[in-house]
């Protein structure tokens, strides 16, 4: 019975994003929320609106969800730090980049929910060392994992679909873990959340029609952020995005700090005839992008096959951790 | 290099990484944690656990940026000098 439930709650997810999405693109071409696709030779102009639609879908397929399956405040756990990192994305798409070393502050109010609804288990279980007491701690870690998961989903939004595609495989890794644990509720959340993601996909794969805009992979961080939190399955999501933090945390250490892309000196990566190659230069910084396309000439589909591929690679050692060193 | 050969060495890289990640916890699992679950639960203690860990993970973290640096430069861009 519980197999049909989930389905529909995914299958309205998905038509809602499939229908959500071309409207949003509309609104946005109209409002003038709209990028440069910089990867193409023709330079085409993209409305970055399309994550409005992901988490417009994701909120009503979880109201509905929890109006029938019930456990009202882990649904909403999930909606609101959604809504809040959505809208710091917004704000930044609207009005342009928000300082970086501000922006990771309004990320941190996205976990606000979730302390203060009082969801999260202050013991999570480590590898060999097994459940550990962090009463005090677990909660500033909290507050941390906004911002650094968010800005890592950012960073992985840099070619045509390049952002569900990897984001698609830490939600199949949690799925499979909810799935085997039995817990019902986190799978059905995670399972709307993928179909939400593959609807989007539709719009966004190469060559794409709309943008998710940091509105979108701000949303689909926090919503990272709390599946690791809620599921408990902390360490299995750092392990799952090591190529996102990667990507993220070397181009800070690249940069000396908290600095604007934009001021950067030297791109990671350069483009040529619409083929993608790693820069050569010291200054420019690491990125999981520039170590793909080093000493070769790869396309846009190249490149994001080659990330995908990454990601689910680390979503299978994730799993792999989970079951064999953590339990379910 | 072609892209497959890209995608091995960067899936090489994380592989080291992940299990640099299970063999720190190990060490802390049989060294600092059974340590300090010994002597008691004193928050001074527990601030030193934590500290500890957060220490350790923070080297971790730097091993791992200097270890990209060798895989980019050395082994991907085959750069001589880094």
């Amino acid at each position: 019975m519980w197999v049909i439930v989930i389905s529909l709650f995914a299958a309205i997810s998905l038509l809602l994003t499939v229908i959500l999405t071309p409207l949003m693109g509309k609104v946005g071409g109209r409002l003038g929320l709209t990028g440069i696709d910089i990867h193409k030779d023709w330079r085409p102009i993209i409305p970055k609106t399309g994550g409005l639609a992901v988490i417009a879908s994701v909120s009503i397929s979880l109201l509905i969800s929890s109006q029938i399956i019930g456990e009202q405040v882990i649904h909403l756990v999930f909606i609101l730090p959604m809504l809040i990192a959505g809208l710091v994305g917004v704000v930044e798409d609207a009005l342009g980049e928000i300082s970086p070393k501000v922006k990771p502050l309004l990320l941190v109010l996205a976990a606000l929910p979730i302390l203060l609804l009082e969801a999260y288990v202050p013991r999570p279980i480590l590898p060999f060392i097994g459940g550990t007491r962090l009463s005090r701690v677990y909660p500033l870690m909290v507050l941390a994992a906004y911002p650094v998961v968010g800005n890592a989903a950012n960073s992985m939004d840099i070619l045509n679909g390049s952002m569900a595609l990897t984001s698609l495989p830490f939600f199949a890794m949690a799925s499979t873990i909810f799935l085997l644990r039995g817990d019902i509720t986190l799978l059905s959340i995670t399972l709307v959340i993928m179909s939400s993601l593959l609807g989007f996909l539709i719009y966004n794969k190469y060559p794409a029609r709309i943008f998710s805009g940091n509105s979108g992979s701000l949303a689909v961080g926090a919503l990272m952020a709390t599946v690791a939190i809620v599921g408990r399955i902390e360490v299995a999501a750092i392990i799952a995005l090591l190529p996102h933090i990667l990507n993220e945390m070397h181009v800070i250490f690249s940069m000396g700090g908290l600095r604007s892309a934009k001021s950067l000196r030297d791109r990671p990566v350069e483009i040529d005839n619409g083929f993608i190659t790693a820069s050569t230069r010291k200054t420019a910084p690491i990125t999981l992008l520039r170590m793909l396309s080093s000493n070769v000439r790869i396309t846009e589909k190249q490149a994001v096959a080659a990330l995908t591929a990454v990601s689910i690679y680390t979503s299978l050692l994730a799993l792999i951790t989970q079951i064999l060193f953590i339990g379910m | 290099m072609s892209l497959s050969r890209n995608i091995l060495t960067v899936m090489a890289l994380l592989t080291i990484v992940w299990a640099s990640l299970l063999a720190v916890m190990f060490i802390m699992a049989f060294t600092i944690f059974p340590a300090l679950e010994q002597t008691g639960g004193a928050l001074i203690l527990n601030i030193l656990r934590v500290s500890l860990g957060l220490l350790i993970f923070a080297i971790w973290v730097y091993a791992w940026y200097k270890l990209t640096r060798l895989w980019l430069y050395r082994i991907l861009l085959n750069m001589k000098h880094t």
